[in-house]
């Protein structure tokens, strides 16, 4: 029994019938048609489910939930139902194109963005780091309120300024005390550190090779590349997590298709800021500017929107940082993306960089002082990126 | 059946200026938005955008507000309002910005949302608050909420059961 692949992109879920997904709660569940043999169907239900829109890291957790147990008591017999009688042809009837496109506009239409109701985590990987606890206190309280899960404590090191040491992170639990709940969920913010590095010279990249400082202990590795030979060792070699692109001035160089494409592979996320452009009218044209730029190159894949906001005026929710991105030249979904599934890539791919590529996770637990140089080693499941 | 569709964008205004709230009434929403429109889109947006745009629903001391705009021109309103740093009042100005919570083809959708949203800012209220008298009114405004809607499902319920019973 084979269906044509057309078929099989059909309207999901309300009739039943068919490979579908449902989103019951958070997870996509997926069911499929019975009476296939289990690797087939279970190829078909993922292709189908990667059409329809499901991200892999979705797809990856709800697929443990198992196929075939989402669908309602009733819709299980009607399914079984219609099998017994139909042996050689699919369980959805084939319908002309023309007629398959009014089926799905019979689906309840959302206008609340449809990424925005499954498993929802907003993240803003940049608020710089002030000095004060308070400032920094209203900031993250001005986020969850606004419904960000996770923050990225941002500390700036220019090589351009006299020699400045890395300093440990300060470890966010030592901070808060407190943290605040995030507004719509029932756990307190999360905070990451995260470390930009403003290079201008090549010398600046031995820092991040060397393996004695303290840049093993941040979150989050950034790089902010000025010249165009810079930013292409940092798309290539440079062993980090995210680079930054200028939206102050203009440019001083064109992106490359070859460097762009490179960091692309190698998972590597672009980054733009978007407070100064709500600040001022000339950096608001710049920002649009280069953003456009880079669009036009990368086609709106690896970008991630973060604000550099001091102050918790400057913030903006995760809805309107979305609108912020078609402005900037994203596609919609890209947009959506761009605040919530790349960045906790970006997290995922900072994780990696600490426990070898996600194979191997060593944790120091406290000890008494008898077993002092012994680290319990544990094995993580390798996690895809 | 012919007739415009308008799109009705829910806003939260933010602020850390107490008075701000109590100052802040419809012309000034309105000629911020507008303001903003015309900022990022310059005349065409702030043209198109001007077609059918009012407040509909201001409430000053939650900062809810309820603009509505034609359907084929909501992007523009929509992504003009990140641009929005303050609001001008009697030629005093409050630095705040808009939070959009939801979007909704009617006046309808948008009310139900606001009523869940508000519910959950109960909570959280509730969650936060200090001293015990504020405690203890939140929880007699919670309570009085949620009992309405379980009464209103009793009495639903209770019909429904009359009709059974008649027609046994």
């Amino acid at each position: 029994m084979r269906c044509a692949p057309s078929r099989v992109r059909s309207q999901c879920g309300a009739l039943g019938s068919g490979p579908g997904v449902c989103t019951g709660g958070n997870l996509p569940l997926l069911w499929v048609q019975p009476g296939e043999s289990g690797g087939r169907r279970e190829h078909r239900a993922r292709g189908f489910a990667l059409s329809v829109g499901v991200t892999r890291h979705a797809l990856l957790a709800g697929w443990g939930r198992g196929s075939g147990c989402t669908a309602t008591a009733a819709q299980r017999r009607r399914r079984l139902a219609g099998c017994r009688h139909q042996t050689t042809t699919p369980s959805m009837p084939w319908a002309e194109p023309g007629l398959r496109r009014k089926r799905r506009a019979a689906a309840p239409r959302r206008l609340v963005p449809r990424g925005f109701s499954m498993a929802a985590v907003f993240a803003d990987l940049n608020v710089p780091g002030a000095p004060e606890r308070k400032s920094l206190q209203s900031l993250l309280e001005a986020a969850a309120h606004l419904g960000y899960s996770t923050v990225a404590i941002n500390h700036v090191i220019d090589f351009k300024e006299k020699k400045q040491e890395i300093v440990k992170p300060i470890s966010p639990s030592e901070l808060f005390p407190s943290l605040p709940i995030v507004q719509g969920k029932s756990k307190p913010i999360k905070i990451v550190t995260r470390l930009t590095l403003v290079v201008s010279d090549p010398s600046h990249c031995n820092v991040l090779r060397s393996t004695s400082t303290n840049i093993r202990l941040y979150d989050i590795i950034a790089v902010f590349p000025e010249t165009e030979k810079l930013f292409h060792v940092a798309c290539t070699n440079l062993d980090v997590d995210l680079i930054c692109v200028n939206v102050t001035e203009k440019l001083p160089f064109y992106f490359r298709r070859s460097s762009v494409n490179m960091a692309i592979d190698r998972g590597v996320y672009f980054e733009l800021l978007y407070t100064p452009a709500i600040k001022d009218s000339t950096m608001r044209r710049y920002t649009i500017s280069n953003a456009l730029s880079l669009m036009q190159i990368c086609k709106g894949k690896n970008i991630i929107i973060s604000s550099a906001a001091e102050r918790p005026l400057e913030l903006r929710g995760p809805y309107d940082v979305a609108n912020l991105g078609l402005l900037f030249g994203l596609s919609e979904s890209d947009a959506k993306a761009a605040i919530s599934t790349n960045c906790r890539a970006v997290l995922l791919h900072g994780e990696t960089r600490k426990t070898a590529f996600g194979v191997v996770y060593t944790k120091k637990t406290h000890r008494a002082s008898e077993e002092e140089g012994v680290l319990p080693v544990r094995k993580k499941a390798k996690t895809e990126v | 059946m012919v007739r415009f569709k308008h799109r009705y964008l829910l806003c939260e205004i933010v602020s850390e200026d107490p008075r701000c709230r109590q100052c802040v009434d419809e012309r000034a929403v309105g000629a911020a938005a507008k303001d903003a429109v015309a900022r990022t889109h310059g005349d065409y947006g702030l043209a198109c955008c001007s077609i059918a745009f009012t407040v509909k629903y201001l409430n000053a001391y939650t900062g809810i507000v309820l603009l509505r705009c034609r359907k084929d021109f909501y992007r523009l309103l929509c992504s003009a309002l990140p641009f929005i740093t303050y609001l001008e009042n009697r030629n005093q100005r409050y630095s705040c910005f808009f939070n959009t919570l939801h979007v909704g083809g009617t006046i309808r959708t948008c009310q139900k949302f606001l009523v869940q949203y508000n519910r959950k800012q109960l909570l959280l209220l509730l969650h936060n608050c200090t001293s015990e008298e504020e405690r203890q009114s939140i929880q007699k405004s919670l309570l009085s909420c949620c009992l309405k809607e379980v009464e209103e499902e009793q009495s639903q319920s209770g019909d429904e059961e009359d009709d059974t019973a008649e027609t046994d």
